[in-house]
């Protein structure tokens, strides 16, 4: 029943000695010992204008689970809520993007997106490559945006530039794809205004405010960073070359045979565990509330855990935790995920 | 025995009334009336180079490369991929083209030139990438859908050279191709409206010798892109079935005086383009040409009705002179009107 992160393990399946993944990239202010200097200004194009160009990784949690992170339940509107639910509940197998294969629409705009994007950047259009090989292209030729556009997967674009920030307007988003892996809905009167200030040679500031008044309450922002990936590039990344898991996608959250726990067990789990997950730091806080284990993975929203036996727990989507006890004490967690699994150890901090 | 074209199915399917199709575009030298330009010096960016930048249309081809010159494991995957009427082609699921994307003649291909990159987009959503920033080509790559692309200015001419395709993606005309694959692609821009492109493919994996094709692509002026993305949950694949020989057995035989009134042009418009079909009679076996391509053999399978990649069903009037034909895609019917 437990068997998702199929993005995760196609992904993985193709990265294996790509082109160029240590071709230093040409351009970059170095240090007098060769290391990229990330610091140094950000780079100006030949307009003047600051160039966003180059590989950026977006540091996107908690968005690319949950992009309605910071909504309050008030905020999102019922049938959103109850559809978003309902996905969970099918633990995210009709995800029309890592299973279905569609393009990810707006859920590849910097705020949500855990792969790589490239930005190609000229006067009149900036072009942002993903490595699933889907492309958006934002027109600053001074056109507006179409008053009832098609709906598109990408949307239709247009940007212009407030000083030194780039602002980016699209609309015309069909309403095939998720905002996230949590399964936020959008509907075609989804608008998205994204704005990107390069802070420096090696850091990128996004801030993407999404309106879709048919399915959430008001617009809301969502800031995150990106950081210039260097000496490397996009690796390319076909979801349906050998799309074989979907058949494999059955069962329900629900399918999950919870067990009871008693309270003081669950106590002993309470604390945070930190360590390395897919090469970044992590940190995930327990938290026991009577008969209820909750977690937040670095700093989103607490997510409830359903107990599979006195020691191992499933999160909504899925994905199985399990403390470790050595001489009595709750010493780390372990964390079950394609390629990502790995025990994190628990901080000491008097808790 | 007539359901194929899926591609077209679910790219017709999407391309309905997308945006800014009537946009003028920026940049243009118009003449006095405001019409595009399109024999106007060659823009340059500027270091001075020839700015390709801009939408085009008009590529498409596998040049003078001939059955006979593949290797016999190869002539045999074409006839039998021919036979099933191309439906393992991988760009039916979706998948994406390849090196032959540079083929598909009603693409619509945007080329974004910058000093280190050049990235060209394909209207299934799909793109290339091409470094100019004098890195190499890497001896062994891991083979991948759209290769590895480097590019350099000859003069006034883009070289770029391409390998590490995987061999999944076909050529044109069902023609198979390995890793092996190597491309050459030299493009000019010879005046604002026009760009020449010559391609040399080898492929020592499954062809005898190398081949060009050379291919003349237009500016697409006030325009945009339409995206013709592909939706591998269409479920039409499955309804395509039958090969050519079912509608060989099940072909019948109409009398020549019958199929003369079939000859002719008929003219109408498939995916947003004008289309061109010509019907000839030689000996009693109707062919079809499509855009002043190679003749086609068509199967009777009815007095009216016909099938070779496509099928066609002919309206006659009175005098049982063909007035239209309908050419049937999986997407559905298109009606060509008889001109001549």
């Amino acid at each position: 029943m437990i068997r998702q992160f199929t993005l995760i393990s196609m992904v993985l399946a193709t990265t294996v000695s790509a082109q160029w993944l240590n071709y230093p990239t040409p351009g970059i202010p170095r240090l007098p010992d060769g290391k990229p200097n990330l610091a140094a200004p950000a780079p100006k194009a030949a307009d003047g204008k600051p160039d966003l160009s180059g590989v950026w990784t977006i540091n996107y949690r908690p968005y690319s689970s949950n992009i309605a992170n910071d909504l309050k339940p008030g905020d999102v509107q019922p049938w959103t809520e109850a559809l978003t639910k309902q996905r969970q509940q099918n633990l995210g197998k009709d995800d029309p993007s890592t299973v279905g294969c569609l393009p990810f629409g707006p859920r590849v705009n910097f705020a949500a997106v855990t792969a790589p994007l490239k930005i190609v950047q000229t006067p009149t259009l900036i072009v942002i490559l993903s490595e699933d090989l889907t492309y958006r292209q934002i027109f600053l030729d001074g056109r507006d945006l179409p008053a009832d556009p098609n709906p598109d997967f990408m949307g239709y674009s247009i940007g212009h530039w407030e000083g030194d920030t780039l602002v980016v307007a699209t609309a015309g988003y069909n309403d095939r794809t998720w905002l996230d892996y949590a399964g936020h809905p959008h509907t075609e009167s989804l608008r998205t205004i994204e704005q990107f200030h390069r802070r420096d040679f090696g850091h990128l500031e996004i801030a993407e405010t999404f309106e879709d008044p048919k399915a959430y309450a008001h617009p809301w922002t969502v800031k995150v960073t990106g950081d210039l990936m260097r000496d490397s590039d996009l690796l390319e990344y076909v979801c349906n070359e050998n799309e074989k898991d979907s058949a494999h996608l059955v069962g329900k959250a629900s399918d999950v045979r919870s067990v009871e726990v008693a309270p003081e067990i669950l106590a002993r789990y309470a604390g945070a565990y930190a360590g390395t997950r897919g090469g970044r730091p992590t940190r995930f806080e327990v938290y026991a509330s009577g008969r209820e284990l909750l977690f937040s993975r670095d700093g989103s929203a607490r997510q409830p855990l359903t107990p599979v036996s006195k020691t191992k727990f499933v999160t909504f989507s899925g994905v199985q935790l399990e403390f470790v006890e050595e001489n009595g004490e709750i010493v780390a967690l372990q964390y079950y995920g394609a390629g990502f699994g790995g025990p994190l150890p628990r901080v000491r901090e008097g808790r | 025995m007539t359901r194929r074209l899926l591609f077209m199915l679910t790219a017709i399917g999407t391309t309905v009334g997308a945006q800014w199709l009537n946009y003028p575009t920026p940049g243009i030298p118009r003449t006095a009336d405001g019409k595009p330009n399109l024999t106007a010096p060659a823009p340059r960016t500027s270091d001075g180079k020839p700015d390709l930048t801009g939408l085009w249309t008009g590529f498409g081809g596998i040049g003078d490369l001939k059955l006979d010159d593949a290797q016999p494991w190869a002539r045999a995957l074409i006839q039998q991929r021919t036979d099933n009427f191309g439906k393992d082609n991988p760009r039916y699921l979706c998948l994406p083209e390849g090196p032959t994307a540079a083929n598909a003649a009603e693409a619509f291909r945007r080329i974004l030139q910058t000093p280190a990159i050049i990235a060209i987009l394909d209207n299934d959503l799909t793109y290339r990438q091409i470094f100019m920033d004098g890195r190499k080509l890497e001896a062994d790559p891991s083979p991948s859908w759209m290769g590895y692309s480097v590019g350099r200015w000859d003069g006034d001419t883009l070289v770029v050279e391409s390998a590490g395709f995987n061999d999944r993606t076909w050529l044109a005309r069902n023609f198979p191709h390995t890793e092996s694959l190597r491309m050459t692609e030299r493009y000019r821009r010879t005046d604002f409206g026009h760009l020449e492109i010559e391609a040399t493919l080898q492929d020592s994996g499954a062809y005898s010798r190398p081949w060009t094709f050379r291919v003349s692509a237009q500016l697409a002026a006030d325009t945009e892109m339409v995206d013709m993305r592909c939706d591998p949950s269409e479920q039409g694949r499955q309804h395509w079935t039958g090969t050519r020989s079912d509608a060989q057995k099940s072909g019948v035989r109409v009398a020549p005086e019958i199929l003369a009134k079939y000859v002719g042009v008929y003219k109408g418009v498939w995916a947003r383009r004008p289309r061109v079909v010509e019907m000839t009679l030689s000996g009693d076996t109707l062919f079809v040409s499509i855009g002043g391509g190679e003749p086609e053999r068509l199967v009777p399978q009815s007095e009216t009705l016909f099938s070779g990649m496509l099928g066609y069903t002919f309206i006659r009037n009175d005098q049982g002179m063909a007035t239209d034909v309908v050419e049937m895609h999986a997407s559905g019917n298109y009606t060509l009107h008889r001109e001549k």
